[in-house]
C-alpha cells in the first residue's frame, strides 16, 4: 500500500504569525523521516497538520493518494506517539492496546490476540494485564508504540517521544524503534530538536528552521554538504569565520576573512567577488600544525582556553588570537593530550573539508551560547531590511 | 495536628487554639445533634408531664411517617425530585464544564464564569423570587412563547413541579460546575487527542476518557446537589405551593406549626438519613472514597 505523504504548498498562520511558510515536501512510503529543528521552529506544527489536530491555512496533506482535506483525526490513517505518551492512566496496558481496536469494533478475542502480538513485538509479552503506572519510563514507552501499531497506521507520528528517557535507554530505544520501523515497513515521521537522534534513525531528516524547511537530505549529506549556514550550524558542530569573497571557480572559494588573511574552501553554489559569507569548519577537521610544515595551508593561531576531556576524544575551547573569536577544536588521544588551557597553538584544515557559504540571511545557532540568532541580531552582519527600515 | 501546632506556636497557644476548636465542636455542633436525637426519641408530652411516667424513649416519632401515606409520599416525592434535579443540574452542568475547562480561551473562560457567579452574590430567596416573576402565568417567558406562536394559552409553570426543578437546578449549578470543572481541568489535553487520534469519536472519547477521570468531580457535584435539593426550603415554598410539597416543608411545619419538635426532629433525621444513604450509594456507583471527594 502506498504510505507516502505529500505535502502540498501547506501554509500555516496563527493571527498574523506565520508558523509554516509555503513547504511542499514527499515523505516515501516506508521511510524513516525526521523533522530536525530548534523549538518553535514549526516541526510540531507539520506533524499537528499531517496528524489532523490543525487544518493548514493553505495548501494540502495527501497520504497515498488520497487527499486528507476534511478528514477528521479520528479518519486519517495515521496514529501518533505523544511527546507524554498519553497513556490512559485508568486503563490495564491490554486496554490501552486494544482501544483503537475497540473503537473500530474489533470483537474481544481478535482484540487479545493482536495485543498479545504486539505485547511480543516490543518485548513486553505477558505485562497484558498490569496497570499502566506500574511501568517503568521505557516499559511506557513500548506500550505507547504497541498501542499506535494496534490501529494498524500507515503513518506513525512521533513528537519527540525519546525525550524523557535517560541517556543509555534513548540509544537503546533509537535502535528498537529503527528495528520495529524496519519490521512493520510503516511510515515513520519523526520529530525532534536532537540532531543526534535524527542522524542515526532516519533514512531522510527535514532541517527546519523559522517555518521554513532548509534543507532535505539523508543524514551523511547533511553533514558533510550543508547548504544553508543554518544547517552548517544546527547538524553537528561547526565553526563560522566571516568574511568576504575574494574568488571562487572550479569548486573552490577564497575568503578575505579579516585579521585571518586569506582562507580556502568548498563552495556548492557560485559566489560573486565581494559579497558576504563564511567559511564553516568543523572541529573534528581542524588539526595541530607546525610551522615548518608548508606556507600555503591555511593556519590558526589560536589561545587554548578549557580542554574538556571526553573519554574518547577531547574538546578544546579556544580563541583566534587574531579576532577573540571563539573556535573550538576536537583533538583525538594522542594529539589532544599535550595541549593545556593558556598555551597557544597553531591549527589547520584542508580546504576540501571546509565550506564556504554565502550569509543568506537565514538564522543560525550560536556556537557560543548554544541559541539560535536572528540575523538581524548578530553583530557582524548589516542585515539589509533593518537598515532600510 | 495538636503536635504539629505544638512545635510551630508553642504549647499555650497550641492548647488554647485545640480547646477553643473542641468547645465549638462538642457545645455548637454535638450535643444539640445529640439533644436533637434524643427529642426525636422521646414522645411529645405536655410541659407538665415531663419527666412523668409518661415519659421514656420511644420510636413513635419515626413510626408516625410510615403510618401517614401523605407524609410518605412526600418522602419518597422528595427522593424522587431530588435525584431528577440532581441529573438535570449534571446534564447541563457537564457540557458548561468540560466547555470551560477544554475548550475557551483564557478570556471566554473568565467571562463565563464571571457571569456565572454574578447572580449568586445575590441572596437565594431573591433569585428564587425572579424565576417566580420569570414563569409566572402572565410572566415573559409565557409571553414570549405566545408571540412565537409555541403554545396557544399560558402554561402555569408555577403550580407543580415544573417551576421548582427549573429553579433548583439554576439555584445549584455552581455546586456542580465547580467541582466538573476542577476535575475535567487536571485532564491531560493530550489524553482526549490520543483517544480522538486512536479513532474514537466525540461520544466515545467522553465516555471512556473523560468521565472517567471526571468521577471524583461528578460525585462530588451531585452529593452536594442531592443534599442542597433534598434540604431545600425556599425554592419549593416560592415556585412550587401548593402543587409541589417538599419534605422540608412538612418537617418546618411540625416544628413552628404543630408545635411538636419530637415529631420533627424524628422527620429531619429521617431525612438525614435519606441523604447519608444516597451518598453511601453514589460513593459505591462511582466507586470512590471520602478522600477522592475531598480533594
Amino acid at each position: 500500500m502506498d504510505s507516502s505523504v505529500t505535502l502540498d504548498r501547506v501554509v500555516m498562520r496563527f493571527g498574523d504569525f506565520t508558523a509554516i511558510e509555503p513547504t511542499s515536501l514527499e515523505i516515501r512510503s516506508g521511510e524513516f523521516f525526521s523533522f530536525l529543528g530548534p523549538s518553535g521552529c514549526g516541526k510540531t506544527t507539520l506533524l499537528n497538520i499531517i496528524s489532523g489536530f490543525l487544518t493548514p491555512s493553505e495548501g494540502d496533506v495527501r497520504i497515498g493518494d488520497a487527499s486528507m482535506r476534511g478528514v477528521a483525526v479520528n479518519h486519517r490513517p495515521t496514529a501518533m506517539i505523544f511527546q507524554n505518551l498519553a497513556l490512559f492512566p485508568l486503563m490495564s496496558v491490554y486496554q490501552n492496546i486494544e482501544f483503537g481496536l475497540e473503537v473500530r469494533g474489533v470483537d474481544r478475542t481478535t482484540r487479545r490476540r493482536k495485543a498479545d502480538e504486539l505485547l511480543d513485538l516490543v518485548a513486553l509479552g505477558g505485562s497484558g494485564d498490569k496497570p499502566v503506572s506500574a511501568l517503568s519510563g521505557g516499559q511506557k514507552q513500548r506500550v505507547a508504540i504497541a498501542r499506535a501499531l494496534a490501529v494498524e497506521p500507515r503513518v506513525l507520528l512521533l513528537d519527540e517521544p525519546l525525550s524523557a528517557l535517560d541517556l543509555k535507554l534513548r540509544q537503546h530505544m533509537r535502535n528498537e524503534l529503527k528495528a520495529i520501523q524496519r519490521k512493520t515497513g510503516i511510515t515513520f515521521i519523526y520529530i525532534t530538536h536532537d540532531q543526534g537522534e535524527a542522524l542515526a534513525m532516519s533514512d531522510r531528516v527535514a532541517v527546519m528552521s523559522a517555518g521554513r524547511i532548509q534543507q532535505v537530505a539523508d543524514p551523511e549529506t547533511l553533514y558533510h554538504r550543508p547548504k544553508t549556514p543554518f544547517v552548517a550550524t544546527f547538524v553537528g558542530e561547526n565553526n563560522r569565520l566571516p568574511g568576504r569573497v575574494v574568488e571562487c571557480h572550479a569548486g573552490l572559494a577564497v575568503l578575505e576573512v579579516p585579521g585571518l588573511g586569506r582562507l580556502t574552501g568548498r563552495c556548492e553554489s557560485e559566489l560573486s567577488p565581494g559579497q558576504p559569507a563564511a567559511l564553516f569548519v568543523r572541529p573534528e577537521h581542524l588539526s595541530p600544525s607546525s610551522a615548518e610544515e608548508e606556507t600555503e595551508a591555511p593556519r590558526l593561531e589560536v589561545r587554548i582556553e578549557t580542554v574538556s576531556f571526553e573519554g574518547a576524544w577531547r574538546m578544546l575551547e579556544a580563541r583566534l588570537v587574531a579576532t577573540g573569536d571563539t573556535l573550538r577544536i576536537l583533538a583525538g588521544q594522542g594529539e589532544g593530550s599535550a595541549l593545556q588551557p593558556g598555551q597557544t597553538a597553531s591549527f589547520g584544515y584542508a580546504p576540501d573539508k571546509a565550506i564556504v557559504m554565502a550569509d543568506d540571511g537565514s538564522p543560525m545557532l550560536d556556537a557560543e551560547t548554544g541559541e539560535i540568532q536572528e540575523a538581524a541580531t548578530r553583530p557582524d552582519r548589516e542585515s539589509p531590511h533593518v537598515s532600510s527600515a | 495536628m495538636f503536635r504539629q501546632l505544638k512545635a510551630r506556636f508553642g504549647a499555650p497557644v497550641a492548647m488554647a487554639i485545640a480547646g477553643i476548636l473542641g468547645i465549638w465542636l462538642i457545645l455548637m455542633v454535638t450535643l444539640p445533634q445529640l439533644q436533637m436525637i434524643d427529642y426525636s426519641l422521646r414522645p411529645s408530652l405536655l410541659p407538665a408531664e415531663i419527666g412523668g411516667p409518661k415519659d421514656g424513649w420511644t420510636l413513635i416519632n419515626y413510626v408516625t411517617l410510615f403510618n401517614n401515606d401523605i407524609h410518605l409520599s412526600i418522602f419518597f416525592k422528595t427522593l424522587w425530585s431530588s435525584v431528577l434535579v440532581t441529573s438535570l443540574t449534571l446534564l447541563v452542568s457537564y457540557p458548561l464544564a468540560y466547555y470551560l475547562a477544554k475548550t475557551a480561551t483564557p478570556g471566554q473562560a473568565a467571562l463565563c464564569l464571571l457571569l456565572l457567579i454574578i447572580p449568586f452574590w445575590i441572596n437565594e430567596i431573591l433569585r428564587t423570587f425572579s424565576w417566580f416573576i420569570l414563569l409566572a402565568f402572565r410572566g415573559p417567558l409565557n409571553e414570549i412563547l405566545l408571540t412565537l406562536g409555541l403554545i396557544e394559552r399560558p402554561i402555569r409553570f408555577l403550580n407543580g413541579d415544573t417551576g421548582v426543578l427549573v429553579g433548583m437546578v439554576y439555584a445549584y449549578i455552581l455546586f456542580m460546575v465547580f467541582p466538573l470543572y476542577n476535575a475535567i481541568e487536571s485532564l491531560d489535553g493530550n489524553q482526549i487527542r490520543a483517544a480522538r487520534d486512536l479513532g474514537a469519536g466525540s461520544l466515545r472519547t467522553h465516555w471512556r476518557i473523560v468521565i472517567p477521570h471526571a468521577k471524583p468531580g461528578i460525585a462530588t457535584g451531585c452529593i452536594m446537589t442531592f443534599m442542597l435539593a433534598a434540604g431545600s426550603y425556599a425554592v419549593p415554598a416560592l415556585l412550587g405551593s401548593p402543587g409541589s410539597r417538599w419534605f422540608t416543608q412538612i418537617i418546618y411545619n411540625w416544628f413552628f406549626e404543630g408545635g411538636d419538635w419530637n415529631q420533627g426532629a424524628a422527620y429531619a433525621f429521617l431525612l438525614l438519613i435519606l441523604c447519608i444513604g444516597f451518598m453511601a450509594l453514589v460513593m459505591r456507583l462511582f466507586k470512590v472514597g471520602l478522600a477522592d471527594i475531598a480533594k
